[in-house]
């Protein structure tokens, strides 16, 4: 079933601060893969690292040691073919819906009628046809997540990393953005590395589940998750699985 | 702190109506009760409105109220363009680049506290008192917080701001137009705020020491020979010009910053 090219490779990563203070090791020795066409799915407790772990990733930031494979070549620094939904949004106030998800393919320098076109086309797959030309400050949290999403998908990245994209909403919003997201990548499917704390939100998306441990970070174990989709978040596997992975976390997450 | 639906709808729109009535009403009054007992300190309401009248009928130094207006306004206008477009380019730069910053930054704090009119006596002595200098003074006074507001703006910018741009393929230029200025444009705007009331402030006193034209030309020249009702007539036309500009700047903000309203 699974696919075994290796999209990324992440080896032996860690992540030391230095501060006034001494230093403070975010994430330590943390290697793990990333396959072609999976959705995987990094679950870790709050703060320990897994959007510093995501930056090196992307090559926003630059690991202590350690290093990360692209396509199996070595990769530093930034990689165009990286998309991201960011945890904390960063949608740009003063550009409309249509201006941020654009943002991207401006950048990239397409003509102007073109990525109208393309980014009206993910604003609809993300359900806010209409809001076109709202703020974001107009638009609901789940709305403005929405934007991000689609900001992410209309440069076409070979590879999206969602950073608890579903974080900051309310329970009912969650399940209905998680159940979009996956008809989303069913319809538009590529790589996704989704990063959440949450254990049920974990089990009900990925293809794989990582297990970071508490501080600083590493990887305690690799779940896969066989069950079919979509999956019943009260049915017996289900419940099994969460249950296990939940009695092997640190803390409660 | 604010009760919002405390007090029916109608009647918070008659108070916020009502009060500053009341409150210009009240100067009014005080202005009338002091001027009827002190005449010599103040003329009275109808004194100044007469000098008002007269200074279109005989005009001063050859020009009516409206002339010396315009002639302060377009010293400030002038200076403010200039100011406008090296102030926001020079914050712009030492804001983004580091090297810039380290070099410029130095010096600005310097510069900084210096109140524009100290520049006064300095630049009569290099230029003279013509146009020039006026509008030289008045550029030094408006330049500052022009740079100081907008490289702050553009320092304060989050990270992660940038940290979008760069994950979406932006390069330097196209990070720094579309994303670090349009973000900064609020501050940016605050400065453009402070620098149009230090600039009307400036002109003023800049052609209080000596000027044939301009709105505080008239206030030296009443003040000079005795004729408080024309410092009266120029104190207010300045004060009414004043809050035009900046009643203007508030809509002006509105259409440049559209997100924020
Ligand atoms: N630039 C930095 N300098 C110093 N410390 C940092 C820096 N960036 C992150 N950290 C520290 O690294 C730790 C991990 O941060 P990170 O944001 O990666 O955690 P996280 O798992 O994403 O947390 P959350 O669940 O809140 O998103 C935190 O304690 C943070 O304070
Ligand atoms: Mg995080």
């Amino acid at each position: 079933m699974e696919p075994l090219k290796k999209r990324m490779e992440v080896k032996k990563i860690t992540k030391t601060f230095f501060g006034k203070k001494g230093y403070f090791t975010a994430i330590e020795e943390v290697s793990l893969d990333v396959y072609d066409g999976e959705f995987l799915v990094i679950l870790g407790p709050g703060r320990c690292g897994k959007t510093v772990l995501l930056n090196i990733m992307s090559g926003l930031e630059e690991p202590t040691s350690g290093s990360v494979f692209y396509n199996g070549e070595e990769w530093k620094g930034l990689n165009p073919e990286i998309g991201m939904v960011f945890q904390k949004l960063a949608l740009m106030p003063f550009k409309t819906v249509m201006e941020n998800v654009e943002l991207g393919l401006k950048f990239g320098g397409m003509d102007k009628g073109k990525r109208r076109e393309l980014a009206r086309y993910y604003i609809e797959l993300v359900g806010l046809a209409g809001f076109e030309n709202y703020y974001p400050k107009q638009l609901s949290g789940g709305m403005q997540q929405r934007v991000g999403i689609a900001r992410a998908y209309a440069v076409n990245p070979k590879l999206l990393i969602m950073d608890e994209p579903f974080g900051k909403l309310d329970a009912q919003t969650r399940y209905q953005m998680q159940e979009d997201l996956l008809k989303i990548w069913e319809k538009e499917r590529r790589t996704v590395i989704f990063v959440t704390n949450n254990i049920e939100e974990a089990c009900y998306l990925g293809d794989r589940i990582i297990l970071l441990s508490d501080c600083p970070a590493k990887v305690k174990e690799v779940y896969p998750m066989d069950l079919p989709r979509p999956r019943d978040m009260v049915s017996k596997e289900f419940l099994h699985l969460r249950t296990m992975i939940s009695d092997n976390t640190d803390l409660s997450i | 702190m604010e009760r919002m639906n405390g007090e029916p709808k109608a009647l918070r729109n008659v108070l916020y109506w009502g009060l500053p009535v009341l409150a210009i009403g009240l100067i009014a009054i005080g202005w009338i009760a002091f001027s009827g007992s002190n005449p010599d300190l103040m003329p009275s309401p109808a004194a100044v409105w007469s000098r008002f009248i007269k200074t279109f009928t005989k005009p001063i130094a050859k020009t009516t109220l409206i002339g010396h207006a315009w002639a302060s306004l377009k010293r400030v206008l002038l200076a403010l363009m200039a100011a406008w477009a090296f102030g926001i380019s020079f914050g712009i730069l030492i804001g983004w680049n580091k090297k810039a910053r380290a070099f410029f930054g130095s010096i600005f704090e310097v510069i900084r506290p210096i109140p524009p009119i100290a520049w006064i006596p300095i630049i009569i002595m290099w230029f003279g008192i013509g146009e020039f200098p006026k509008i030289l003074l008045v550029f030094i006074g408006t330049f500052v917080p022009l740079v100081i507001n907008t490289s702050t703006g553009i320092e304060m910018v989050d990270r992660i701001n940038i940290q979008v741009g760069q994950i979406f393929g932006g390069n330097s230029s196209q990070i720094l137009k579309d994303i670090v200025i349009p973000t900064a444009l609020p501050s940016i705007f605050a400065g453009i705020r402070t620098s149009v009331s230090s600039g009307w402030t400036t002109v003023l006193a800049a052609e209080m020491l000596g000027a044939n034209a301009g709105l505080g030309s008239l206030v030296t020249r009443g003040w000079q020979g005795s004729d408080l009702s024309l410092v009266m007539v120029a104190v207010i036309t300045i004060a009414v010009i004043g809050a035009l500009l900046s009643v203007i700047l508030q809509k002006l903000e509105k259409v440049v910053c559209p997100w924020n309203h």
